[in-house]
Order: structure tokens, then C-alpha cells, then sequence
């Protein structure tokens, strides 16, 4: 991380409060070596966080322009912001799987209705890990948590033929893909495609919580036993899958970068429409 | 100077486009829904941006979010909205970002009743979000004419202050149609005593000073200045932290820039106030122009009557109410609020008495009735079976 | 003038009650007078009543409430009903098609038969208010020009300039009583 930490991140947040085999660093790492390598500069991002494990420990590691919104809002900050910002600029948001399948949902689909150009990257650590480990909308089905001490009952967006990434892409999302942390350079591709689209992109990455995940559902606090689990979970997109197990399908799920007008370029073409027509 | 026949939704949004009003982000809702429409007209044709959410909550985020991008940005509810803004209203204080927030207030409590004016919303538009550690502005027009010049300040005075400032309107306000002034040239624009200020951005490094001083720019994104606003409390420069003494330095700066500028935004109006008067009339907003129309006639009846209206609601104005008398708070709702304030401020041995209707305004001969049984030191008089109470 | 005038005018939708009280502020605001007008619309479904007060003024309106009309407009049941109590030196102008008269007041009562007159002379039910608007228009003589008031209720009003100009004629030249 050394190379890209001196040049893009804060030596103050450096190294980050996380736990010890937290995979966050990984799913950050990655963000920031896409970046560097699309070429882009300090000043050519303006990074969001949510909150959460996520949105707290990325927050202000930036070296440049840093917000944080209230819990699933920088959704909707980031479309106002982008109203705001030259189109050059880009948004980069990393937020937790609460933050954005959660309380955030609404705001996410309208995102992505709208195509605001903004790239989400969803650190999924698979619940509310933060708060001591309660279930989320990834937790698979019968797995112990803090709230769900008998395994959780309720449906989540990954199992019994659900997939968040199809409610996204039915929504209006240009670019999709999703990975783990474990996986190496195809994720920091997914990325920079992701970046790289001129409109709304999401790119969920899996990522290991040791602490409370692990714990509660595996019953071990060895980052090896979680690895492993997430490892045996991953397949690619076009693999056949165990029905109604909890599968990570990896890969670009869905690529219409740069097909639909963006959000704010649309507006900014309205607004200079009418003031053409007013004259 | 041109004359309208027009409403206060138009006037508020002839205000914001002439204090520099660039976004307006909101969802529609009785009775401030024309502020909504009227703005997705007149934005595009001063170069602005009309966005209609998905909810009020979204709607007040996408304003802060485009003020954060360094555009001045309004956005307009009613009563179930303002509730909504809570999270985004909270988000905008702790970061210090400015926008206008107009409520046009109609009967309460939840839906109620959507088209007939209420005064709910006053210790909300106070407390607007959870937390504390705040002061928060908030002024409230009586008249059309007032709802313009009072958005063009409520605009001035988020930029200063660099935080949300509330419009407090009420229905009647808002919906009714009056005479309306606008001013067509900068010698109009200064007889109307109108106060501008435009976006500053904050270079940092320090975005959160230990002050309580006005004209602190803001923070704004996109100008790679280093700039850090978060939802957590921060240290000078923006870093979120958990220590108690970065909360007690950035409250400090929240709640004090306000209460020690105070003078900023001190707005009342007086009548018959210059003799003792042995009732004092209380009201702001719609009530309060039946109250002078009542205070007049009084007057010509020969009673020493006198009214205050708060044009700034808050900061409160507590020294307004220095005198030791009767005081008679009339508001548009039934469980009191603004007379809590009163009741508050009077010297002991003044008696405070509350008239309250909602949904409809009073009327001179109702508020009379009511000053005279004070003066004759009876109840007030009951209407439909309601009885008013002494504060 | 020298003094604040109430126009209350009220009925049920669709009978263009808003539309009369926007024509009659707009001409105030055009002749330099203050003016203000508060538009509640009840629950006119229900058997209510859409009401538009009007105040018009040489000095600037305090209070916006007509509580002392010196003109109430009742063109449904419900209005006259509502409002005939708060009339004590103005004139009541009633539709009697909708409205029977109370004989108890002590104001002065006018029946304007605008409905039958719309009906008989021009086809439609709609152009009653118009009726009303142009004997209104009389009675307020000397506080707004007929001109004026023809003028903004073209504007006011984009459709079928030649009935309504008649509709208005109709009222205006029914004799002052």
C-alpha cells in the first residue's frame, strides 16, 4: 500500500482503526490502485463514505475533498453534489451493505434511475458488523448474529433466486459487477470500468468481518476459516451454482457504460435549452 | 418597481432567484407545492436546476448536497415534510452548510388538515433535528410582500452564518394573494434594504475553527482544498473523532455564533407600545395581521393596547417582553406554543393568556372579546365549549 | 375611498368563486389599491363551500379576514348559510336558485338570478359568475372602473370573449335596486 498510500491517502489515517483480519483494507486498496491506475489525481476525486464500518474507516482517508453522509444518504448528497461539480470530476463512495441495501435502498434506485455519475462501492462485510454483528440484507439464510441468535429467518437480496445487482440494473444502473476482496486485479478492473462510466456504476465486493461475522457464524475467530468460507462460496458469473446456497457470483454482471445520458449532464443540457429558448 | 397580484409562493420564489438561488431539490406537498412548481420554471431560465426527489428527506440531501458543491439551494414543505428534513437539516447544521428551508405550516398534528394554515411547527423549526448543541434560525413573514424580502435574508443570513436558515410561513402566507413589489433595478433593490452575500469557499486547513465569528467560509467540494465534512463530530480540520472536547469546541461554535451575532438577525415589529399598555398582543405570521387590524380598532375604542410581532422567531427575542402586564399570545394552533416563550421572558406578577385557533385565522371581534374580558379581569370567553386558558 | 372593503364570495366548485375574487384584487392592484385575497376551499364535495375573501384598500391591509363583508356573494346553499351571520351593514347577493332567502336578516338581501339569466341568454350554466362579476361591478362603482374590470376579466378569463362580455353587460346593466 505504500506507493499508493503516499500518494493518495492522509499519513494521519494511515494505518486505519480496523480490526485485525478486517478485509475493508483489501476492498479500499483496491479502489485506490484502480484510481492511480486510470491515471487520476488527488484532485480529480471528491470521496463519500456512508456509515459504518465502511464509511468510518474510509472516511477522510482521501487526500482530497472528503464527505460523509448520515446513515444511506450520501446517495442522495452525492446527486446534489454532482449538480454542482464539473463533470470531470468524479465521485467515488464507499459504503457498507447496510448503508446502500438498507436504509440507503430508496436512494440508491433513484441513483440509478437517474444515472447520477457516481461510482458505489459497496464493502459487503455481510450485516451490521459495527454495531457488534446483527444480521443485514446479505446475511445468508440460518446464520447466527447478535439479533438473529436462532439464524436469521428473513429472505435476503442474495438467496432463493434474489440478486440486488437485477433490482439495480431493472433500475436504470449502467455499470455492475461484483467480486470479493480476495480476488485480485479483476476487481481493481471492475473498478476502473466502473469509474469510468459516465453515469451511475455499483460494484459490490464481499469482504471478511473476523470479529463478528466469523465469530458468530463460524464460530472462529481465524481469518483463515473465513477466508476459506468466502473462498468456497466465490464462483464466476456464468458458473452453475448450488440452488438456494449463499453464492458470491463474481464478474461484470451488467455493462451499459456511457449507453444512457448522465443524470447531471441532462440537466445541465435542460437548463441551457430553456435559457436558449427564454432569450 | 413593478406590482403584482400574486401569491407568497411566488414571492419566495421570486426572492431566491434574486438572492442567487442556483438548485432547488424538494417533493411535492400542500400547500408548498407551487414554491416547487414555481421554481421548476424560473430556475432553467436563470441557469439553475430543478429536482423533484423521492422523498423530502432526499430532497432537502440533494439541496445540501449541491450547496456543498458550492451553489446556493433552497427547498420548500409543509409540516410532514419539515419532520423529514430532520436527518438532512441535523447534517447541514453539523457541517456548517447553508440553504434556505421554507415551511409553510398547515394544521397539524400529521397530515391534518392540507390546505388551512397552522401554527405547529414553532419549537420544531427550534429543534429541527436531534442532538442539540445547536442554536438555529428562523424567520416567519405575515404577508406576501414580506415572504420575498424575507427569503432574500434568509439566504444572507445562511451564508454569514454558514447553516440552514427556516422560513416559518404559514398556509395563508404562502397561498394567500396580496400586492406584491418587485424591484427591477439595484437602486430598488437597495430602498428595500435587501442583503446579499455570495458563496466563499474554505481553503482549510482548518474548516471548523473555535469561534464564534460570522463570515467563516464554507466548505466546499471540488476544489481540492482538502475540505472534510462528515455527520460525526469533527476536529478543526474535519477528522471525525470521539473526544469530548472537539464536541464541546464545534458546539461551542454552533451554538455561539449564533447567540453572539444575535443582532444579525433581530427582526420585530411594534405598534402602541410607547404608552405601558395594559394588554400586549403576541403573534407572528398570519395571526398578527389580525392582531394590528385588532389593535387599531382597539385603540380607537379608547383601550391602552399595544403588539409585538416577532419577525425573527429564533433566537428568540426575550427582551421584547420586558413589561409587566397582560399579555395575550394568539396563535394558530389550539395547544400553545410561541406563549411558552412569552410565559417564559414576562417579569413576575405579568399575566400571560393564550387564544389559539388553527385551520382558520381569528377574528377582530373574537380577539377584542378577549381583551376586554382581560381587562375587566374575567376568563376569556369560550368558543365551542373550548376554554382558553390563563398561562 | 378612505376605507377597507370585504368582498366575500363563496359557493361550491367549479363555479368559478376563485376566478371572480382573482379579477376583482387584480383590477385593486392595477388601480394602485392594497388589496389581498385568501382562497379555503372546504370540502366541497361533501356539501361544503369554496370561499374567497377579498379586502381592498387605499392604505396597506392589516387584516386579510372579511369578518363584516360589505359584500357577500352566496351562489350555493351552504354559503349563504355559512357566512349570512357575519353580514351587519353590507349587502347579501344571492343566487336563488340555490339559496332561499332568510328572512330574519336585517341586512339588505339582493337575488341575482344569474343562473337562469346565463341559461336563457347564453346557453350555459357557466357564464352565471360572469353575471355576477359585471353587477358586482356596478355596485362597486367608484372603487373600480368597468373598464378595468372588463380588461382583466378578458385576461383572467381566455376563453369565449364574446359570451362573457355579454354575461358581464347582463349584470352590470341589472338595475341598482
Amino acid at each position: 500500500m505504500d506507493y499508493l498510500a503516499n500518494k493518495y491517502l492522509r499519513p494521519r489515517k494511515i494505518p486505519s482503526t480496523a480490526c485485525s483480519g478486517c478485509g475493508l483494507g483489501q476492498v479500499h486498496k483496491k479502489t485506490v490502485k484502480a484510481i492511480d491506475e486510470l491515471g487520476l489525481g488527488v484532485e480529480d476525486v471528491v470521496w463519500g463514505t456512508g456509515i459504518g464500518c465502511a464509511g468510518r474507516q474510509t472516511f477522510a482517508t482521501w487526500k482530497g475533498d472528503n464527505f460523509a453522509g448520515t446513515h444511506g444518504r450520501v446517495y442522495a448528497i452525492a446527486s446534489g453534489l454532482r449538480i454542482a461539480l464539473p463533470p470531470d470530476k468524479k465521485i467515488i463512495c464507499t459504503v457498507g451493505d447496510g448503508d446502500s441495501f438498507g436504509i440507503g435502498f430508496l436512494n440508491l434506485l433513484h441513483c440509478a434511475r437517474r444515472n447520477v455519475d457516481m461510482t458505489v462501492v459497496v464493502c459487503d462485510n455481510l450485516g451490521y458488523m459495527s454495531t457488534g454483528g446483527q444480521y443485514g440484507w446479505t446475511t445468508p439464510l440460518g446464520v447466527k448474529t447478535d439479533s438473529s441468535p436462532y439464524g436469521t429467518y428473513e429472505s435476503n437480496f442474495m438467496q432463493e433466486g434474489q440478486d440486488v445487482l437485477n433490482i439495480l440494473k431493472d433500475a436504470g444502473a449502467t455499470f455492475l459487477a461484483r467480486h470479493t476482496s480476495l480476488q485480485g486485479q479483476e476487481a481493481v478492473e471492475s473498478i476502473k470500468k466502473a469509474i469510468l462510466n459516465k453515469g451511475f456504476s455499483l460494484v459490490h465486493v464481499i469482504y471478511p468481518c473476523v470479529t463478528n461475522f466469523s465469530d458468530r457464524a463460524l464460530g472462529t475467530r481465524k481469518p483463515i476459516a473465513m477466508y476459506n468460507w468466502i473462498k468456497e462460496r466465490t464462483y464466476g458469473l456464468h458458473d452453475r451454482v448450488p440452488e438456494n446456497e449463499m453464492c458470491f457470483r463474481t464478474g461484470i454482471y451488467h455493462d451499459a457504460s456511457n449507453t444512457r445520458q448522465e443524470f447531471s449532464a441532462r440537466l445541465l443540457e435542460f437548463t441551457r435549452e430553456i435559457q436558449r429558448r427564454a432569450r | 418597481m413593478k406590482r403584482y397580484f400574486d401569491t407568497g409562493n411566488r414571492a419566495i420564489t421570486e426572492g431566491a432567484i434574486l438572492a442567487g438561488c442556483k438548485v432547488f431539490a424538494g417533493y411535492p406537498i400542500t400547500p408548498a407545492t407551487e414554491i416547487a412548481e414555481n421554481m421548476s420554471r424560473r430556475l432553467p431560465e436563470v441557469g439553475g436546476y430543478y429536482v423533484q426527489a423521492e422523498d423530502e428527506m432526499t430532497g432537502m440531501h440533494i439541496a445540501v448536497g449541491a450547496s456543498l458543491g458550492g451553489l446556493k439551494t433552497m427547498t420548500a414543505t409543509s409540516g410532514p415534510g419539515y419532520i423529514l428534513y430532520a436527518d438532512p437539516y441535523g447534517w447541514a447544521l453539523g457541517c456548517e452548510i447553508p440553504i434556505v428551508v421554507v415551511n409553510a405550516q398547515r394544521v397539524g398534528p400529521v397530515s391534518g388538515i392540507t390546505g388551512a394554515p397552522g401554527q405547529g411547527e414553532f419549537y420544531i423549526a427550534r429543534y429541527p433535528t436531534h442532538g442539540g448543541n445547536a442554536e438555529t434560525i428562523v424567520l416567519a413573514p405575515n404577508s406576501v410582500q414580506e415572504a420575498f424580502s424575507l427569503t432574500v435574508e434568509a439566504f444572507y443570513l445562511s451564508e454569514r452564518f454558514r447553516m440552514p436558515v427556516t422560513v416559518l410561513a404559514d398556509q395563508l402566507v404562502t397561498d394567500g394573494w396580496e400586492t406584491l413589489e418587485l424591484p427591477e433595478t439595484r437602486e430598488e433593490i437597495e430602498k428595500m434594504g435587501l442583503r446579499f452575500k455570495e458563496r466563499e469557499i474554505c481553503r482549510g486547513p482548518v474548516f471548523y475553527p473555535f469561534t464564534d465569528q460570522l463570515d467563516v467560509p464554507p466548505v466546499v467540494m471540488g476544489h481540492n482544498t482538502g475540505g472534510t465534512c462528515s455527520d460525526w463530530t469533527p476536529t478543526d480540520e474535519g477528522y471525525d473523532t470521539e473526544e469530548v472536547e472537539w464536541a464541546h469546541k464545534h458546539s461551542y461554535r454552533l451554538i455561539n455564533k449564533v447567540r453572539n451575532n444575535k443582532e444579525v438577525i433581530r427582526r420585530y415589529e411594534e405598534h402602541f407600545m410607547d404608552d405601558d399598555p395594559d394588554v400586549v398582543l403576541v403573534a407572528y405570521g398570519s395571526p398578527s395581521r389580525v392582531m394590528i387590524s385588532c389593535v387599531k380598532k382597539a385603540r380607537e375604542e379608547g383601550l391602552k393596547v399595544g403588539c409585538i410581532r416577532p419577525i425573527s422567531l429564533w433566537p428568540f427575542l426575550d427582551d421584547l417582553y420586558h413589561r409587566k402586564t397582560n399579555y395575550l399570545v394568539v396563535e394558530l394552533n389550539y395547544d400553545g406554543q410561541l406563549v411558552r416563550e412569552v410565559q417564559r421572558c414576562v417579569p413576575t406578577g405579568s399575566n400571560v393568556h393564550f387564544f389559539g385557533k388553527c385551520g382558520e385565522l381569528p377574528s377582530v371581534a373574537e380577539m377584542l372579546l378577549q381583551i376586554k374580558q382581560i381587562l375587566n379581569g374575567e376568563p376569556l370567553v369560550r368558543s365551542d365549549n373550548w376554554e382558553w386558558e390563563a398561562w | 375611498m378612505g376605507k377597507r372593503i370585504e368582498v366575500l364570495i363563496s359557493g361550491f366548485g367549479g363555479q368559478g368563486v376563485v376566478r371572480l375574487g382573482q379579477i376583482l384584487a387584480q383590477v385593486s392592484v392595477d388601480e394602485n389599491l392594497y388589496t389581498t385575497m385568501l382562497v379555503s376551499h372546504g370540502t366541497e364535495t361533501r356539501g361544503g363551500y369554496v370561499r374567497t375573501q377579498v379586502v381592498i384598500s387605499d392604505a396597506p391591509v392589516d387584516s386579510p379576514v372579511c369578518e363584516d363583508p360589505d359584500f357577500l356573494v352566496a351562489m350555493s346553499k351552504a354559503a349563504y348559510n355559512k357566512f349570512k351571520p357575519l353580514v351587519s351593514q353590507g349587502v347579501i347577493i344571492y343566487e336563488p336558485y340555490y339559496v332561499e332567502q332568510d328572512h330574519g336578516l336585517h341586512c339588505r338581501q339582493i337575488s341575482v338570478n344569474a343562473r337562469e339569466m346565463a341559461i336563457n341568454e347564453l346557453g350555459r350554466e357557466i357564464y352565471a359568475n360572469v353575471v355576477v362579476l359585471g353587477y358586482l361591478t356596478r355596485l362597486l362603482d367608484g372603487t373600480l372602473s368597468k373598464d378595468q374590470v372588463l380588461k382583466v376579466m378578458l385576461q383572467k378569463i381566455p376563453k369565449f370573449h364574446e359570451e362573457n362580455k355579454k354575461a358581464f353587460e347582463l349584470g352590470y346593466s341589472l338595475a341598482v335596486s
